[in-house]
């Protein structure tokens, strides 16, 4: 149940920030009634787009972490196909990738720390030591070689 | 033409075109061995709103590019697709350059 949710929406550039607010609210209430809750909000501003999308080329994005169910995300996602001043929006589940890449991460820590201790040295790096450099010059991905 | 073609063009260079014989006469290739970008700087996470991370491999006409050029290894080339499709539906990455 406790599944956690991205939600992204570019909104039309000629929505006023009001309205961008008022979209922000209503998808809060729809979470609230539903029995979610907005975790976390961040508007990226205004942005050009990569392609056009019908008359625009540019749209304010806006990113909402939200927790809830499946079928407030249907909710949601029902209502903002429905709002003509959202032209696009997504939806990813994201905790399972989250879940993955913290285990991942815990798991490669810990094995750089066993295997330092193992090698008679402190489990984190010492701030003077040098071995690895900066990841010497990084043109592994020249890409000149390409052909077209 | 710049000659990579035969079964080693798969561009892992580890070995040297040196001894190649009969095909190899004219150019002792040396391909700089391909190390997936991901694993070699160990980013776990290929988000579709690193469009920074993403760039490198939608290039000029925007098409994903493969992993025989990228060198870009199984796991994070799928995890790579995923990111860059969902990028793009958000207008964030271009599906054509005209």
């Amino acid at each position: 149940m406790a599944r956690k949710y991205e939600l992204v929406y570019v909104v039309s550039p000629d929505a006023t920030d009001a309205q961008v607010s008022e979209l922000h609210t209503q998808v809060e209430q729809i979470a609230q009634r539903l029995g979610g809750s907005i975790e976390k909000t961040d508007n990226w501003g205004r942005r050009k787009l990569a392609y056009e999308i019908g008359p625009h080329k540019e749209g304010t994005y806006v990113l909402e972490t939200i927790d809830g169910g499946g079928e407030l995300m249907k909710e949601i996602d029902r209502r903002l196909k429905v709002s003509d001043l959202i032209i696009r929006h997504l939806i990813v589940r994201i905790d399972e990738e989250q879940a993955v890449i913290d285990r991942t991460r815990s798991r490669r820590t810990d094995t750089a720390r066993r295997r330092r201790v193992a090698r008679g040295l402190p489990p984190d790096r010492q701030p003077g030591e040098g071995q690895r450099s900066e990841m010497e010059d990084d043109d592994r991905f020249d890409m000149n070689e390409v052909e077209r | 033409m710049n000659g990579r073609k035969g079964s080693g063009a798969r561009g892992k260079a580890g070995a040297q075109g040196g001894q190649g014989g009969k095909d190899g006469q004219r150019r002792p290739m040396f391909r700089r061995r391909k190390v997936c970008k991901f694993c070699a700087d160990k980013i776990d996470d290929i988000n579709y709103k690193d469009t920074k991370l993403l760039m490198p491999f939608v290039p000029e006409r925007a098409k994903i590019l493969p992993r025989r050029i990228s060198g870009t290894c199984a796991m994070h080339q799928r995890k790579l697709r995923t990111a860059i499709m969902r990028a793009r539906q958000l207008a964030l990455i271009p599906y054509t350059a005209e």
